[in-house]
Order: C-alpha cells, then sequence, then structure tokens
C-alpha cells in the first residue's frame, strides 16, 4: 500500500528553488526530504518552494522535516513556501499553528507567481 | 640438599629400579644386607634396603653412610671395630652389629652428592678394587635412574605447571566473566534508573478524581517522545500535562525528559497553564544539543470547583484537541473538542504565542489526551482513524464517564488496530465521579513493543484503582 517515496527538484532559479515530494511524507521519508533541502539551502538555494501536491500521506515526523527546513532557511536569510498542502496536512499546521509562519499557496505555480510579483512590486 | 630436595626422592615409596640395585649388590658381594640411601639433613633414608626389614631411616651418625657420601671415591670398612669412627655408630655397636662396610657416592652430573649405595656384613672381609669400582657402577646406576626420575619429574611439573597456568587462567577468565556480569547488570541498573527519569511516573491519587492513562512505546527499551504528567501544584490545585517530542525512541526520550523536568519546574514558579508552555518554548530553544527538536503538548491546571468538579484551564502548544466529555441529555456522551485557537508547536518558534481555554469538569464528565499515535494509527483498510474515528468512538460510549473505563476501552481499541506498534501512544484521562457512585482511583497500563503485556518495570506497570 505505499508509495515510493519520491523528491524531485524540477525548478532552480537563482535563490530559489522548487522542490516536489510524493508518496508518504512519514518518519521513513522525512530525513531523505530534511538532508535534501539543507543541500539546496547549502548550494545557494535558500528559498525553498516544497510542492506536497503528490503527498498522500503527512505525519508529524513530516511536519518535523519541514519545521527543521524553516529553521535552516531561515537561518540562511531565506524562506519555506509550502504548496498544495493536502487536508491532512492542512488540519496539522493549523493544530501546530505552524500555518501563521509558513506562507501557503494552492500549487507551486501560484506560489512562483506570488513570488515573482512580490519581487516586481519591491 | 638442595640437590636431594629437587631429585624429591625422600620418603617416596619403594621403586622397582632402586629395591633391584640393592638385591644385585648383596647377591654380587655376597653381603647379608645392601641398601640405597638418601642422605638428608638429619637422617639416612633407605630408598631401598635389601636384608633390611621395617628400617627406614636411621640417624646421620658419622662413620658409615654419612661420611661415605661425601667421599669422591668407594668407602670400604674391612672391619668396623677397627676404625676409629665407624666403631661407634650405632649400626656397629648396636644390635646389627655391622663388621663390614664398604659404599659407593651417588654423585650427580653437576656434582651433588645425594645419597650411597651401601654393601654391609656382620663379618669382616676384604673386597678388591674391582669390587669397588662394581660399587661404584651401581652408584652410577642409582644416578641414573635418578637423573631419568628427575627429568621425568622435570616433565610432569612442567605438565602440572601448564595446567595450574590453565586452571590460572580459566580461573581468571572466569573472574573476568563474572565481573563483566557485575558490570553489566550494574550497566543495566543505571539505564533502569535514568529510564525512570524518561517513562511517565506513576499517577498521583488526587482526592474528587478518577484518572487513568496508558503508555506504550515504538521502541523495546520502553523510552519514548510521548510524555505525561500530574502533580501537585499547591492550593488543592493540581497541574497535568501530556505531549509528544516529534521522533521516536532514545533522541526523543532526551528531549522528552527535559519537556518534563522543565514543565514541573515551570508550574512551581508559576501555576499558569500559557507561562509553562512559554517557559517549555524558551528551554528548548535554548538547549543547543536539542537544536531544532520540538515538541506538542497539553498543559492543564485543575481548580476543585464547589460542585465537586473541577475547572479546568486548559493551554496548548500545537497539540491535537482534548476531549471533553459529557453525559448527553437522553443518553450517550457529548463529545467537544478542548483546544484553544493559536497554541503553536513548543520548541520550533521564538516568537510562538500560547493560548489556553477554560472549562468545567463537572460530576459524571470527563477529559481526554492523548498523543498522535493514537490518531494517527491506521484502521485495517489502511485509513488512520483520525479525529472523526476517535469523536465516532468516544460519543458510542455511555455515561456517566469513567477515566478508567474510557482509558481500557481506548486501548481496546487500539488492540483492534494493525501496525500499532510504529509510534508511541499516550493517553491520559480524568473523570470526575457522580455523587452516588464514587469508585475513585487510578488506573495505568503501560506497554512497551517488547513486552505488550508484562512490563518489567512496577512503576510503569502498576494497575491500581483505589476505593
Amino acid at each position: 500500500m505505499t508509495d515510493a517515496f519520491h523528491i524531485d527538484v524540477p525548478h532552480t532559479d537563482g535563490a530559489l528553488a522548487v522542490i516536489a515530494l510524493s508518496g508518504e511524507f512519514d518518519s521513513a521519508a522525512a530525513p531523505a526530504v530534511r538532508a535534501r533541502a539543507l543541500e539546496l539551502i547549502a548550494a545557494g538555494h535558500a528559498d525553498l518552494v516544497t510542492d506536497l501536491s503528490g503527498v498522500t500521506f503527512c505525519d508529524s515526523s513530516g511536519l518535523g522535516a519541514l519545521v527543521g527546513i524553516w529553521r535552516c532557511a531561515k537561518d540562511a536569510d531565506g524562506s519555506l513556501t509550502l504548496a498544495a498542502i493536502p487536508d491532512r496536512l492542512s488540519r496539522l499546521l493549523d493544530v501546530t499553528g505552524m500555518d501563521t509562519f509558513l506562507p501557503a499557496y494552492p500549487s507551486a505555480e501560484a506560489a512562483l507567481a506570488a513570488r515573482q510579483s512580490n519581487r516586481t512590486t519591491v | 640438599m638442595a640437590a636431594v630436595r629437587r631429585y624429591d626422592i625422600l620418603d617416596t615409596p619403594p621403586d622397582g629400579a632402586y629395591d633391584r640395585v640393592a638385591a644385585l649388590a648383596a647377591r654380587l658381594f655376597e653381603v647379608p644386607v645392601a641398601t640405597v640411601t638418601i642422605v638428608d639433613e638429619d637422617r639416612i633414608w633407605f630408598k631401598a634396603a635389601h636384608g633390611l626389614e621395617g628400617v627406614s631411616e636411621i640417624g646421620r651418625d658419622p662413620g658409615l653412610c654419612a661420611s661415605a657420601v661425601l667421599r669422591d671415591d668407594t668407602t670400604v670398612i674391612p672391619d668396623t671395630l677397627l676404625d676409629p669412627v665407624a666403631c661407634s655408630n650405632p649400626l656397629v655397636a648396636g644390635p646389627m652389629g655391622v663388621r663390614f662396610y664398604a659404599a659407593a657416592p651417588i654423585i650427580t652430573a653437576d656434582g651433588h652428592r645425594l645419597g650411597t649405595v651401601n654393601v654391609l656384613d656382620t663379618r669382616p672381609r676384604e673386597i678388591s678394587e674391582a669390587d669397588a669400582s662394581t660399587l661404584t657402577d651401581l652408584a652410577a646406576v642409582v644416578r641414573d635412574q635418578l637423573e631419568l626420575r628427575l627429568s621425568a619429574l622435570h616433565v610432569i611439573r612442567a605438565e602440572q605447571e601448564r595446567r595450574q597456568v590453565e586452571q590460572e587462567k580459566r580461573q581468571a577468565e572466569e573472574e573476568a566473566r563474572q565481573r563483566a556480569e557485575r558490570d553489566k547488570a550494574a550497566i543495566a541498573a543505571f539505564a533502569s534508573t535514568l529510564q525512570r527519569t524518561l517513562v511517565p511516573p506513576a499517577l498521583p491519587a488526587v482526592p474528587g478524581l478518577e484518572l487513568a492513562c496508558h503508555y506504550k512505546t515504538a521502541s523495546p527499551q520502553e523510552v519514548g517522545g510521548d510524555f505525561y504528567d500530574v502533580f501537585p501544584v499547591g492550593g488543592g490545585r493540581w497541574a497535568f500535562f501530556l505531549g509528544d517530542v516529534c521522533g521516536k525512541g532514545a533522541e526523543a526520550a532526551s528531549v522528552t525528559s527535559l519537556t518534563r523536568y522543565t514543565l514541573r519546574a515551570a508550574a512551581l514558579v508559576e501555576a499558569d497553564p500559557t507561562a509553562a508552555l512559554k517557559a517549555l518554548n524558551t528551554a528548548l530553544l535554548l538547549d543547543a544539543a536539542v537544536g531544532t527538536r520540538f515538541c506538542t503538548a497539553v498543559f492543564g491546571l485543575l481548580d476543585p470547583a464547589r460542585d465537586g468538579g473541577f475547572t479546568v484551564t486548559l493551554a496548548t502548544g500545537g497539540h491535537p484537541p482534548a476531549y471533553h466529555l459529557s453525559p448527553a441529555e437522553g443518553g450517550g456522551v457529548r463529545v467537544e473538542a478542548a483546544r484553544a485557537k493559536g497554541g503553536m508547536l513548543v520548541g520550533a518558534f521564538a516568537e510562538a504565542a500560547f493560548a489556553s481555554l477554560t472549562l468545567h469538569l463537572a460530576p459524571g464528565q470527563g477529559l481526554l489526551l492523548y498523543t498522535d499515535g493514537l490518531t494517527e494509527a491506521r484502521t485495517a483498510d489502511g485509513h488512520m482513524l483520525a479525529d472523526t474515528g476517535l469523536t465516532d468512538f468516544l460519543a458510542q460510549r455511555g455515561a456517566p464517564v469513567s477515566a478508567g473505563a474510557l482509558i481500557d476501552d481506548t486501548v481496546a481499541l487500539l488492540d483492534t488496530l494493525p501496525d500499532t506498534e510504529r509510534d508511541d501512544v499516550a493517553l491520559l484521562a480524568l473523570s470526575v465521579p457522580t455523587h452516588d457512585a464514587v469508585p475513585v482511583g487510578i488506573t495505568t497500563t503501560a506497554h512497551s513493543a517488547a513486552a505488550p503485556t508484562a512490563p518489567a518495570d512496577a512503576s510503569v506497570g502498576q494497575e491500581i484503582r483505589r476505593p
């Protein structure tokens, strides 16, 4: 019943990187996600957009990875934006109050567009 | 004398080889008595004696053996009565009446004198030089026998020493093994003591309240990321908390320990649930070793109310809602989620805010706190139990609410689910008994993945119900 978990980086642009996750974002997947994100941050892509559209399940370990990534991005003067949050994770973000810290968009495209418009207005 | 000792010949049982030498000497010299003696410090011991029954040793009186052993060549005394020294020897002057004595010293290859080969007669007589040489040869035979025996002794001693060394080695190994076992036991005792600081304690008896809990860890060491506690904060008030450190096993347990002690300490300084969570947030962010570790927690304060119930102030730090259960009109149970809006994850954000709400826990009502090990447990069809599954389950229960029965039934529900050993689970239930039926008490069930029904630690494994 468990789909293989995948991490892709379909897009990078300067400080920006999109990291797309698919499968079950649980304790087995969390360390790899964290490691990949930290690699991107270390490589100068500190503004991360995490595309969660392919995530079928996310538990507290997945949440923990997101917090860790958020902290590291912030330390590197970057940011973490979430895109296409599944329902269940959305409730988890609400319960933990993380939604106040993590900007969220319905899709990766929307997140990129919002970022683009931010950049043009700034 | 050292040589005599080295050959280890004194007081040994009769030995055929020396007896044959003595018998041969007696026959060759046609004398009634022939002996092989070993000269000791204070005696002359007969290794072999032909014609001397029942004598095993004599004194070192001068004149005969004692003198002969000191000479390099063969001693011949044709008539002892004519010899100025031998004449007073007890063998001569005594009942034996020895008149003739001849002896050859037994001298080892390295020059040590061990004893003599002797021929004795009660009549005076002469022997030829050839006979004297024969006696010397016989002494040499004895010497060779002794040398052979010595080398055999060496082999035997070496073997004995080897055995002793082996035995000592075995003994040392056994001691080392025993020491290792003692060390292992000491380490286990130490670990178990440490573990007691990590696993939740036994619940206290709170007047007017029924408490029950359940604690199961995913790790067989019975340490995990879930935690709970109930303790007095003075003035008849009690504090309780339940939470979940992100992660599992020993790593999570270290944060669990820090969390528990911080919350307890904070509650003693200021019994305000929101302040306690704020203190924990600060502590977790300060702890460098903890780093990015964080937790979710519910912290509550119990204030006895006039109706026999309690006023509950409940602060939330990113934790799923507690459920307030109250008897519904017309039977059944009303289930209300109790979660203050805006309570954030503890230990992740310096700016985190926490919020609390107040509810009244009246007699007949209960409160259930749990970690996500319960709501994230999968049902047989692969879906998570989730909030809806839990609230449906709770709503189907009867009133009044009893903490003990609530925990028992929730554990029974968990037991029907497959694969629940994946995560830690902690449950804490509080209920206020109705005025008529008052079985106030504590129920604790604890299970680790390794020992689901028989936990080793009595402080966790107890099941207490106090009337």
